[in-house]
């Protein structure tokens, strides 16, 4: 599930200087990339046609020769041509600044001049794929439920059922979490009421800090798994690094309150919607 | 030593320090240090025992360590030879004589890549890429522009040029024939080390075999008829920019020269026939007195090499003559007025260490190629040196410092464990096709990235005293529409020359490369009617293939 970033390291052109392009490929390597080495004397299409084949999220483009702002365009212009203009295109080599509007107009995402750490164009090719790849996934669906912690469901039910009428769907006990839940229908969405079975369960913990209100807010998604690969990798703070079955026997997890500033969110997957949005 | 032997030999260096004197006076009639403190060509150890003489000795005598000449630059100093080159041969041609005019004393030509690479500048392997790190030369009348006005009986010039080295010779030699100055009086240097392009610089064309007939081909051709010549330059400059160390520069490079000399001696040429117009290109790089010992320690080994183990009988052909640019990937992009303190120390190593011809770097060329006042700032460092610095005015002062002397062994040293090394892997050329030397540059240059990264080596500018918001410096621009004139002007030509000629001539060079005579007489007959580059290298790529990488 976990796949590494694939990335191409070409030389455009003529240009035989390629310490440049090996040290950042081997550099790439040591971040856990997967990367492929073209070689010399490489024409944009078979730099194209290589990517491709390889089936890479990044092409390197080092060229020392001056002909940058001849063969980088050209590259990103085949691959538009090739329906792959998914894949991130970034150069580095003997490239002045004034040049490097005019490359970033023409879809090079970014120019890495002589000092540069690998360690920035390894972090940028992580976080620029990444967003590419993540955009294939879709978006949650819905808000699957906003979830609220009470001390007692018998005392704060009425509100919900008598004041704002919203029906009572039913009442679940959830072992593994110490919580006992009260659904309550809105629209397409429901409302969960939380309460603690025990002194050790979460809500216990979050009643006791915070005292009554929103406990958290539960997104509808496919492709938890998927998911939450990608934002591992991306950096997104996590309380559980793989699913585990809620209600509903559904597959959720929960992002760390860190990743989006105070706000608890869950993931639920419901076994129906499995597989049924596969983007890739 | 026996003190008779040693005054033996010491009468020796005074007898050719005199035959010298008598043809050339030198610089001054007497030099001396600002307190008036008068300096003499030579400062010897106070007790002369065998262990200095066997690695010290004399300059101008066997093993050379001192250096190749017995006065060094007291006499003359090294030639002052920028490596220029950009656009179309006119723009170059002016170049050329503003570096003339500026004290320049030889010239270097620069080539574009699709010249390097043996292609015209229509093919389409060489979009983008015409007049961009060179001049572009697609037939002789390119080379005609290039050199007007350049009086080729007095100027030397050096081409950096490999895999077609012949066919820009042949040119160089056409020119000569129409300015009237004939092949036996032109000086200069052809790089033409193909080992060393397949270690570390990338531009080959054809496969190491016949690769390396086209140089013994060279060798044996100028050997007759082009004496002054010299037909080689044994490149570690290339190999050290790719990463090397000093040590692996040293010994890849001898290995490279080694491979030369058994390919001639393979093709039945005398060792002393050829072997003086081998000459050898170094890099100038950061660390001061390694790079000092670096240039004694080659000195010593090639000397020992040529006369111990290939029985070499002329003293030209012990010495190793030098040709040393400075660390172009010393460079930095940050701050590039600071180059010009790199490039001088790394132009003072050179000449410390017995240079005879020297290129300073520029200090935008980590941006670009170098403006005008770039180069000239670059030319103005080794004037400096020569003029005002006093280090020319005794030979190899550093001499009999503990430091340089234990350097200089050291280095020799381990440059031949690794030569030791190449040998049993069956020589360079089974060495290169291993990659065994690509491997080993590579290791060393991600090594010295990720000390530079780590902090453990320092870079002032780029991992220190950094700087926010630097200010751009101007850069020198090609100018765009070049490709297009250069491809216009080729068009011309195809229309206006002779075209059975053309083909005839060619055709004779396929038949000569599917034989074994020497090309040179064809290739040059081919440049006389005006075939172009990526013609003849054509018909060669047609017969002897191309190079694939390991």
């Amino acid at each position: 599930m976990n796949q590494k970033i694939r990335v191409l390291v070409a030389k455009p052109g003529l240009d035989g200087h390629d310490r440049g392009a090996l040290v950042v490929a081997q550099a790439l390597r040591d971040e856990g990339m997967e990367v492929v080495y073209t070689g010399l004397r490489q024409t944009p299409a078979q730099i194209v046609n290589a990517a491709i084949q390889e089936d890479v999220d990044c092409i390197g483009l080092s060229c020392l020769s001056g002909a940058h702002n001849e063969l980088f365009p050209e590259v990103v212009r085949l691959l538009r041509e090739h329906g792959a203009d998914d894949i991130l295109v970034v150069g580095g080599g003997v490239i002045p600044q004034e040049d490097i509007p005019f490359l970033k107009s023409q879809g090079i995402s970014e120019i890495f001049t002589p000092g540069t750490p690998t360690a920035v164009t390894a972090d940028f090719i992580r976080n620029n794929v990444k967003r590419k790849r993540m955009s294939l996934v879709q978006p949650p669906k819905k808000i699957a439920h906003i979830g609220i912690a009470v001390s007692r469901i018998e005392s704060a039910l009425p509100f919900y059922t008598e004041q704002l009428g919203l029906p009572l769907l039913g009442t679940e006990v959830v072992e593994s979490e110490q919580v006992r839940i009260a659904f309550l229908g809105i629209g397409e969405s429901r409302l969960e009421l939380l309460e603690p079975l025990g002194p050790d369960s979460p809500i216990a913990r979050f009643l006791e800090k915070r005292g009554e209100g929103i406990h958290h807010i539960a997104l509808d998604v496919d492709d938890i798994e998927e998911r939450l690969t990608r934002l591992k990798e991306n950096g997104v703070p996590l309380i559980h690094e793989t699913p585990k079955t809620g209600a509903h026997g559904a597959q959720i997890t929960f992002l760390h309150p860190k990743a989006a500033g105070g706000v608890l969110f869950e993931l639920c997957q419901y076994p129906a919607a499995k597989g049924e949005h596969q983007s890739e | 030593m026996a003190k008779e032997d040693f005054t033996q030999l010491y009468q020796q260096w005074q007898q050719q320090l005199a035959e010298r004197l008598a043809k050339a006076p030198e610089r001054k009639s007497r030099f001396a240090t600002s307190s008036d403190i008068e300096v003499a060509p030579l400062y010897l150890p106070k007790e002369i025992d065998d262990a200095y003489m066997e690695k010290v000795g004399l300059p101008g005598e066997y093993p050379y360590t001192r250096g190749v000449q017995p006065n060094m630059y007291r006499g003359r100093l090294w030639t002052m030879r920028q490596y220029a080159g950009f656009g179309s041969a006119e723009e170059t041609n002016r170049r050329f004589r503003y570096l003339l005019e500026q004290g320049q004393t030889g010239l270097s030509v620069a080539f574009d890549l699709p010249t390097q690479i043996g292609y015209d500048s229509d093919d389409p392997m060489a979009a983008g890429e015409v007049g961009k790190v060179g001049v572009a030369i697609d037939s002789l009348e390119d080379m005609e522009i290039l050199l007007e006005g350049i009086p080729l009986d007095r100027v030397s010039t050096s081409m950096t040029i490999n895999a077609p080295a012949a066919v820009l010779l042949a040119m160089y030699i056409a020119v000569g024939e129409k300015q009237g100055v004939p092949s036996e009086k032109l000086s200069g240097t052809i790089q033409n080390d193909i080992l060393k392009e397949y270690i570390a610089r990338g531009t080959y064309i054809f496969p190491p075999k016949p690769s390396m007939r086209l140089i013994t081909d060279i060798f044996a051709y100028c050997a007759e008829h082009v004496p002054k010549w010299n037909t080689i330059s044994i490149s570690g400059y290339h190999i050290r920019e790719a990463g090397s160390t000093a040590v692996q520069e040293v010994a890849f490079t001898l290995a490279d020269g080694i491979a030369y000399v058994e390919a001639a001696l393979q093709a039945g040429l005398d060792i002393d026939r050829f072997a003086p117009q081998l000459s050898f290109f170094f890099n100038g790089h950061n660390n001061f007195f390694e790079e000092i010992a670096k240039f004694r320690a080659a000195r010593r080994m090639w000397a020992r090499l040529m006369r111990e183990r290939y029985g070499a009988k002329n003293p030209k052909s012990w010495q190793f003559r030098v040709h040393t640019q400075t660390g172009g990937s010393t460079l930095t992009a940050q701050q590039p007025d600071n180059n010009i303190v790199r490039v001088t120390i790394q132009a003072l190593a050179a000449v410390l260490g017995g240079t005879q011809s020297l290129h300073t770097n520029s200090r935008d060329e980590a941006l670009a190629l170098p403006t005008e006042e770039s180069a000239r700032i670059a030319l103005r460092t080794q004037q400096i040196i020569a003029y005002e610095s006093g280090v020319t005015d005794t030979v190899d002062p550093l001499a009999g410092s503990y430091y340089v002397e234990y350097l200089t062994d050291q280095i020799e040293y381990k440059a031949l464990a690794y030569l030791e090394k190449i040998e049993k892997m069956g020589g360079a050329v089974a060495a290169v096709e291993a990659g065994y030397m690509q491997r080993e540059i590579h290791k060393q240059a991600y090594e010295t990235q990720r000390r530079i990264e780590s902090g453990e080596e320092l870079v002032v500018g780029m991992n220190c005293f950094k700087l926010e918001n630097e200010p751009q410096p101007e850069l020198l621009r090609v100018d765009p529409t070049l490709g297009r004139k250069q491809k216009e002007r080729l068009d011309a030509l195809r229309a206006r020359r002779d075209r059975e000629r053309v083909e005839q001539t060619l055709n004779r060079l396929k038949q000569g490369a599917e034989g074994s005579e020497n090309l040179m007489p064809l290739i040059l007959d081919c440049v006389r009617s005006y075939a172009t580059i990526g013609e003849i290298c054509g018909v060669l790529r047609q017969v002897f293939g191309e190079y694939r990488p390991v």
